[in-house]
């Protein structure tokens, strides 16, 4: 699994051309059209070409979620669509479009910013979680984002671009110790960490907890950190709805104290903690699964 | 000075949860990260908090923190003259 992993290169693709010509034509096309073109014209082409990807969909509808060999097929497809129209989205958003939200669970969140501590906010890569970034915003604490730092220049001047005028700094990761030093300073002097909690980058440490039912490697990273800084965990998932809706769910990570005496320990809960909460999440937007590697273990 | 190196491997020891380890299996000298001991940046971390938690000293600038970082014997030095514990 991890070698798998390690060969995904983590930028968005098509070529600077490309992204910028996304940026402009999604900012006046109307995305529906948009949608149905790349439903006919580019997923096809993905499915037939990206195997490794196409493979490990097949696999998670299969044996996460029980589907049929026909169905899993056609889930994959509709998979692939809404990978597709969440990219798109993305671009619309950085041509000046916005979209209809729905917020769930965020009124801990948002009283937590009025507290002296730092908290932690985590993502997955399921539905559209960078537009929590823009779109769930507040202007009580500074929120720093812990992002790739080989993402294509174009995504990265959008996303600069877009975060000037929010309390939201973007911290690099690298195969440095740097953005450890930055992500603890952040909650040390209590502002909010925003990351994703699902997929093992930089540091090979993992922790097993079950997703849907069965074992799969988290970063022990993001858990650890909030387990040593003892400070709050949210989990944050961006899903989307219909053309122009989302519905973010915001859910503040519950552990049991007594059971959790180490850091470890309490960083194994936090993460089966996510998990649950993932799990749900996933069931209910199976399309909206966005990890196109292995990331279950072999039982 | 001697007896804060002893001391500093057992911190290390316990809170990166080196269990194969023993104290006398750290060279004062070797690196700490990469070769030597092998730690990564999640290591880093549990060391940060470690050295805020038991000394007193907070550690913000990444370029001081891996000279601290470097081996035993730069951490001790370090922590001799900035601890507040």
């Amino acid at each position: 699994m991890e070698a798998q992993h390690s060969e995904w290169k983590g930028t968005t693709g098509g070529t600077p051309w490309m992204q910028k010509s996304l940026v402009y034509a999604l900012a006046w096309l109307p995305l529906p059209f948009v949608y149905c073109g790349m439903a006919i014209f580019v997923v096809p082409f993905y499915m037939l070409f990206n195997h490794q990807g196409y493979l490990s969909q097949y696999h998670f509808f299969r044996q996460r979620l029980s589907r049929s060999p026909l169905r899993a097929f056609f889930d994959v497809y509709l998979n692939h669509c809404r990978f597709g129209q969440i990219i798109l989205d993305r671009f619309a958003f950085y041509g000046g479009r916005r979209f209809k939200l729905i917020v769930e669970g965020n009124e801990r969140f948002m009283a937590m910013t009025h507290e002296p501590h730092g908290f932690m906010q985590l993502g997955a890569h399921v539905g559209n979680f960078e537009l929590a970034g823009y779109m769930l915003t507040q202007d009580r604490k500074p929120i720093n984002a812990l992002v790739f730092s080989g993402e294509t220049g174009t995504v990265m001047e959008n996303r600069t671009r877009v975060f000037q005028h929010q309390n939201l700094r973007l911290i690099l990761t690298g195969n440095g110790m740097d953005h450890i030093f930055e992500l603890n300073r952040a909650l040390a002097d209590g502002e909010i960490v925003s990351m994703h909690g699902d997929r093992v980058f930089g540091s090979q440490k993992t922790v097993v907890a079950r997703v849907l039912d069965a074992p799969a490697k988290l970063p022990l990273g993001p858990y650890l950190l909030a387990a040593t800084r003892e400070v709050p965990v949210f989990c944050t998932f961006v899903m989307k709805e219909t053309t122009n809706t989302y519905h973010i769910f915001v859910r503040l990570l519950e552990i049991n104290a007594e059971e959790t005496t180490t850091v470890r320990q309490r960083a194994a809960a936090l993460a089966q903690a996510f998990a649950d909460n993932l799990s749900e999440i996933v069931c209910r937007y199976p399309h909206q699964w966005l990890n196109y590697y292995e990331f279950w273990q072999h039982e | 000075m001697e007896e804060l190196i002893i001391e500093l491997k057992k911190q290390i020891i316990e809170v990166l949860n080196l269990e194969d380890v023993q104290p006398e299996d750290i060279e004062n000298d070797a690196p700490l990260f990469g070769e030597g001991l092998g730690l990564d940046s999640i290591d880093a971390l549990e060391l940060i908090v470690m050295m805020e938690k038991v000394y007193g000293i907070k550690i913000k600038d990444p370029s001081a923190g891996k000279e601290i970082f470097k081996s035993i014997n730069t951490m001790a030095d370090f922590v001799s003259k900035n601890r507040t514990k």
